[in-house]
């Protein structure tokens, strides 16, 4: 019993580690481009999960099936994503961490407050139906934690891909590493750090997707406030390190699944917290050191 | 006797607010216009100083309705007011001493997140202890310092005078302090903590006194509020309380104490006034000729239904207020540019 007890633990901590994980890889993966953390990454989770809301129940005039509008989000947002670096961010670019921080602070009051004037402050939710529990190998899940793993591994393994793999992913690592040389060497930064944008906005989106599968229903303050969690991890693993942000992720589940269990469910967020000034105190730079 | 009816009552109460706001701008500048520390924990000094406030005044729970706090002191008032004033700086001190020796010597990024995540840690904490704080229930009785002997109006106008005075002297300490040695200490280490660290300064020192200086202040604040409102609820102390108190300091300019006083009160202003935009649109549509009914409507639609409209309106022009400050006119309405190019640079 106690021994089940801690596997499922552990297993809620993977699940909640994975929609993390999506979010702090995106997060991080802008990071690594632009040098500042962005403050307004929580409302692209936010968007995320909004517009999914929006487009399954026909509020754009059709109503599309939830798989379907979970993707035409995705890319919506990351379209807002790239829009809104063009708009707020690449203005200020040379000016250093310090005015693009604060810009995203007053991006992320902008984009929260205009989707609560519009829709008020009452709660939404997926149109997923209730499931009940079965048994995989001893740990009891529904199909949708299930699925949210799934989603959350398969994009941990696309963003692997992209970065060794591709063009793309060689560009942004260069921009990342040293952006003067990278121009130099004849990439486009400009055009590499607007589609990191739309990367790293579609990522937070899908987190913010899932996020709302799991813990349905939300509000528009929904991402600003898991914004915390999600820099937690970001942090743990060492800002701008994609790896470091997934492995801090899967920490930070754990530690606030396991904290809600064994201690108090008051404090899931001081638990993720906790941890990451526990490590900050050892390790400034975080549990990842090394290259992107 | 209405002393003090419609327009005057709400002039009097934005400017106590606007003192309020006046103080915890004036110690965040101390934090980032100053030294350099990006501080996104604000609120939670903020927070400190009027639980303190409300902790030391608050009549026993028997006599209180929903009471669940298990300490109290029923400190009497008026005696017991600048008790719980410096009561409230001093736990705003002791916060900022606790999450600066974790803090301060993390990195811009990491000392934002930091700060910002710790202030959410303690406003869980303000929500779960109950037996400390009441839970989200809130302390309701916290007694207001003279309002036995004074009419309503009289008490409002005297503890505006009270709340400029206290801003007034604030101001002119911080003033005296930033043009004294330790004063160029702070911008120096906000210039360049390297340079600073050869000439033999403890640089992690110096960060944290400065912390501790605008925690007191912030917690000084808090305790004024408390003792204004009567009440102390943990929805009062949300992280938009932080970020109001940033636009105000940014409009003012950073590195500015007359800016910041002059930020708060601009930004306070605004927030306050924006209660009456559907007023104002109902006015001017209804003072409209018949023939121009139309316009209106047409340029910006029916306002949304919802109650939410105005005040996320509010937060939206705040966000662009950040944003526009930022690119245009980074030194604010008063601040030095010279100052300010500083704060744009970081050191890796």
């Amino acid at each position: 019993m106690v021994f089940d007890n801690l596997l499922q633990t552990v297993v809620f901590g993977l699940i909640e580690g994975s929609v993390i994980a999506v979010g702090a890889v995106g997060l991080t993966l802008s990071y690594g481009v632009t040098r500042f953390i962005n403050f307004a990454y929580g409302e692209f989770l936010t968007y995320g999960a909004y517009l999914t809301v929006f487009l399954a129940a026909g509020v754009f005039g059709m109503s599309l099936p939830l798989p379907v509008a979970a993707v035409v989000a995705l890319v919506l947002v990351g379209l807002l994503g790239v829009a809104v670096s063009r708009v707020f961010f690449e203005p200020i670019s040379d000016r250093g961490a310090l005015p693009l921080l604060i810009t995203s602070i007053g991006v992320s009051f902008i984009l929260r407050n205009l989707l609560q004037g519009w829709i008020g402050v009452s709660a939404k939710q997926l149109p997923i139906p209730l499931m009940r529990r079965q048994e995989y190998f001893g740990v009891r899940l529904t199909d949708l934690e299930l699925g949210v793993v799934v989603a959350g591994v398969v994009t941990m393994l696309l963003i692997h891909l992209l970065l060794q793999r591709t063009m793309l992913g060689k560009r942004m690592r260069a921009t990342s590493g040293n952006r003067s040389l990278a121009e130099v060497a004849g990439i486009d930064t400009t055009n590499v750090i607007r589609q990191t944008w739309f990367i790293s906005a579609a990522a937070g989106a899908l987190s913010g997707v899932l996020y709302a599968v799991l813990f349905a229903p939300f509000r528009p303050g929904v991402g600003f406030e898991y914004l915390i969690v999600i820099f937690a991890a970001t942090l743990l693993g060492g800002i701008g390190r994609p790896y470091g942000a997934m492995l801090g992720a899967f920490f930070i589940g754990l530690a606030m699944n396991f904290g809600s269990t064994y201690l108090s469910a008051n404090y899931t967020r001081a638990y993720a917290f906790i941890i990451l000034v526990g490590v900050l105190l050892v390790r400034p730079e975080g549990i990842r050191g090394g290259e992107f | 006797m209405a002393l003090l009816t419609g327009w005057a009552s709400f002039l009097v109460a934005v400017a106590t607010i606007g003192c309020i706001y006046g103080l915890l701008t004036l110690g965040l500048n101390v934090h980032y216009g100053y030294t350099g520390l990006l501080n996104f924990g604000h609120v939670a000094f903020f927070a400190a100083g009027a639980y303190a406030s409300a902790i030391v005044t608050m009549p026993p729970p028997s006599t209180v309705t929903n009471a669940s706090y298990e300490i109290w002191l029923n400190l009497p008032m008026p005696l017991g007011f600048p008790v719980s004033l410096a009561a409230a700086a001093l736990v705003g001190g002791v916060l900022a001493f606790l999450i600066g020796l974790t803090s301060v010597r993390l990195g811009t990024h990491y000392l934002a997140i930091a700060t910002f995540a710790l202030a959410g840690v303690f406003s869980d904490v303000l929500v779960n202890e109950a037996w400390l704080t009441n839970g989200s229930f809130g302390m309701n009785s916290v007694p207001k310092p003279g309002r036995a002997m004074l009419t309503a109006d009289e008490w409002q106008l005297a503890y505006l005078a009270f709340a400029a005075l206290s801003l007034l002297v604030t101001y002119l300490v911080l003033e005296r302090l930033v043009n004294a040695p330790f004063g160029r200490l702070l911008k120096g280490v906000r210039e360049s903590e390297a340079a600073a660290k050869t000439l033999g300064k403890d640089t992690n020192a110096v960060k944290l006194k400065s912390f501790v200086i605008g925690g007191m202040i912030a917690g000084f604040a808090g305790g004024i509020y408390a003792h204004y409102l009567g009440s102390v609820v943990t929805a009062q102390f949300v992280p938009h309380v932080t970020f109001t108190v940033y636009a105000a300091m940014l409009l003012g300019g950073a590195a500015s104490n007359t800016g910041a006083v002059a930020g708060a009160f601009l930004v306070i202003a605004f927030e306050e006034s924006t209660r009456f935009i559907t007023t104002a649109y109902n006015w001017i549509q209804s003072t409209l000729p018949e023939a121009l009914s139309g316009v209106l409507p047409a340029l910006f639609g029916p306002l949304p239904n919802n109650p939410s409209f105005i005040p996320s309106m509010r937060f939206v022009v705040i966000g662009v207020l950040f944003v526009l400050v930022i690119r245009f006119r980074p030194e604010g309405l008063f601040g030095d540019p010279a100052e300010i190019q500083a704060l744009g640079e970081e050191e890796d």
